[in-house]
This record gives C-alpha cells, structure tokens and sequence, in this order.
C-alpha cells in the first residue's frame, strides 16, 4: 500500500519535470555493430578462460618438472647417505632424519608448486583482462 | 526452434522477458542471449554515458563497451528484483567512475613527473558557444546529481530504481533530484512551476 502512495506521487510530474525530461531525452542510438563487438569479445574472453588455465598447468608442469625430479633425486640420495644409527637411535626424542628429509622435499615441491600456481593464475588473470 | 545446450527455447528471441534472457546467459553461458540483452538495452545506457561524459561519443562507446564486458561477468549477482535496465546503469555508473578515479590517478602521475596533465577527461563548460542547451544544464551538476538526473529524467527509473543503482537510500535520491533541480532553476532563472 505505502509503495503504491509513493509510486503515485512520483507519477504527479509537475510541468518542469515534464519539461526536464523533454530537455534530458535523447535520440535512441543505433547499434551499428555494437552489440556484435561486444560478444565477439565475450566469446574471445571466454576461450581465454577456458585455455588459460590447461595452458598454465602445462607451461608450469614442463617448467617445474626438471627442479621437482632434482629434488625427489637429492631426498633419496640423502636417505641412503644418513647412517642407519642415527636414523633409529634417537627415535623417541627426536623426529626421525628420514622424516625430516622427505618432509621438507615435500614442503619444497610444494611450494615450488604454489608459486607456480600464483604465477599460473596471475597471468590468466592478465590475459582476461 | 532454437536449442541452447540442455534448454529448447520455442518463442522468438524479441518476446522473450529480460529475467528469462539473464537466466538462460547465466545458466548455460549464452550469449545469443546475452547479445539479445545487449541489443535491447544497448541504446539507453549509451545515451545515459553520453551525458556522464560531457557529450563524448568515443569515450562512452568505449565505457559502454566496459559495461557490458562487466556485466557478463557479475551477471549472476543480479537477483532479478529490480529493472535489468537499472541494474545495467548501476555497472554503467560504476563502471564511469572507476573511469574517471584511474583517469585522475593518471593525471596525477603526470602532474608529479612534471607534465601538463591534458589526458583528463572532457568536463562540461557552460561558457562555451558550440553546447547545446542540456549540455549547459548539466553543467552546473556534479558528477552524482548528473548521473541521478538522467536516471531519472531520462532514463525514467523510479527513485527506488536509482537507489539500488547509486547505493543511495531513496530519501538521498529525493534530497539530490531535489536539489539537481534548485540549481538548475537558479542558474538559468526557471520558474519555479510548483509554488508559482
């Protein structure tokens, strides 16, 4: 009920809003290709999308691959290197060498991963746009 | 019959409703629909960024453009309450002014490396001989009374329309129309209809 009041006191134009909207209204402009422009660079965008990623994936895969091999190769050089004492002795006190070593090639590949990731992302972010 | 994806549409592009043609883009990424809501609305939010910047025909083409690209993308927050038209001038709106921050951002950038910042965009003159009559009138505007006033006068949205396209509540919008209007009687001497 209350809307309905104010849409109808909207309605009562005075004689200067009615001349304001006659001063204020345009010709309609024509579309002349615009529209067609402007989808053609939606369907672009979205193709852009659509590759980006995949593409993204595999640059960083083809780039990481070789760091990533030399890091699983260290680890396990580094497992058979640690004597087998040391690795058990201390077994309740402190954590194991071995652990240790693959948890932090783990962590390195990780984030080696990550960082790709964000390179990855950032760039078909800048490709969208 | 037209079939887009998983969704057979059987009436003609034209009777179909805006809501309809947004559900159909959002849902099945289309954007024959999406052109259709283009076409449809394409001359008002042109004609509504022509008088934000000061008659430029080029650069409310290229803002025009932005809108659209922009609108695609938000498509799905746009809950289907209001007028398509009014949530289509809001990103126009918006999209104008993030234009004119990065516009004057630059111009800054120029002005501290010692530069005469002529790349900021045109801004209405009421002296000049070659304007026409609304150009004068907008002139004596700010860029938000602009935009409300052709909202409303041109564009003919409701108050609670322009509301939801300026984040302004309607009493604002009444308060700025209102004041829009004072200026506008002031400086060309209209008579005021209301109060005689």
């Amino acid at each position: 009920m209350t809307s309905k009041i104010i849409n109808m006191a909207e309605k009562l134009k005075d004689a200067e809003d009615r001349m304001l909207e006659s001063m204020f209204a345009a010709e309609p402009v024509a579309d002349d290709g615009f529209s067609s422009r402007v989808i053609t660079k939606i369907r672009r965008r979205i193709w852009v999308r659509r590759l980006a990623l995949p593409i993204a994936m595999v640059v960083g895969g083809a780039i990481a691959i070789k760091p990533a091999s030399q890091v699983v190769i260290a680890a396990t050089k580094l497992l058979t290197i640690v004597p087998q004492d040391v690795v058990v002795a201390p077994a309740e006190w402190l954590p194991q060498v071995q652990n240790i070593a693959v948890s932090g090639s783990f962590m390195q590949t990780a984030l080696y991963g990550v960082l790709l990731l964000a390179v990855g992302l950032l760039g078909a972010k800048m490709l969208t746009e | 019959m037209e079939v887009h994806g998983a969704v057979t549409i059987a009436q003609p592009a034209a009777a179909r409703d805006d809501q309809y043609l947004v559900a159909l883009a959002v849902g099945s990424q289309d954007t024959a629909a999406f052109g259709e809501l283009i076409r449809r609305h394409q001359s008002q939010v042109r004609n509504f960024l022509r008088k934000l910047t000061a008659g430029s025909t080029a650069e409310a083409d290229d803002l025009a453009q932005e809108c659209f690209l922009h609108a695609w993308d938000k498509l799905q927050t746009y809950s289907g309450r209001g007028s398509f038209i009014g949530w289509l001038l809001k990103v126009a709106y918006t999209t104008f002014l993030q234009s004119k921050r990065k516009s004057k951002r630059y111009a800054e950038v120029l002005d501290e490396a010692g530069h005469v910042a002529d790349l900021e965009s045109r801004s209405y003159t009421q002296d000049s001989e070659d304007v026409s009559d609304l150009e004068k009138l907008l002139a004596v505007l700010t860029d938000e009374e602009r935009a409300i006033m052709v909202m409303s006068y041109a564009c003919g949205l409701s108050h609670r329309e322009i509301g939801e396209a300026t984040g302004l509540p309607v009493g604002t919008v009444k308060s700025v129309i209102f004041r829009g209007k004072e200026k506008i009687r002031n400086r060309f001497d209209i008579k005021d209809h209301q109060h005689g």
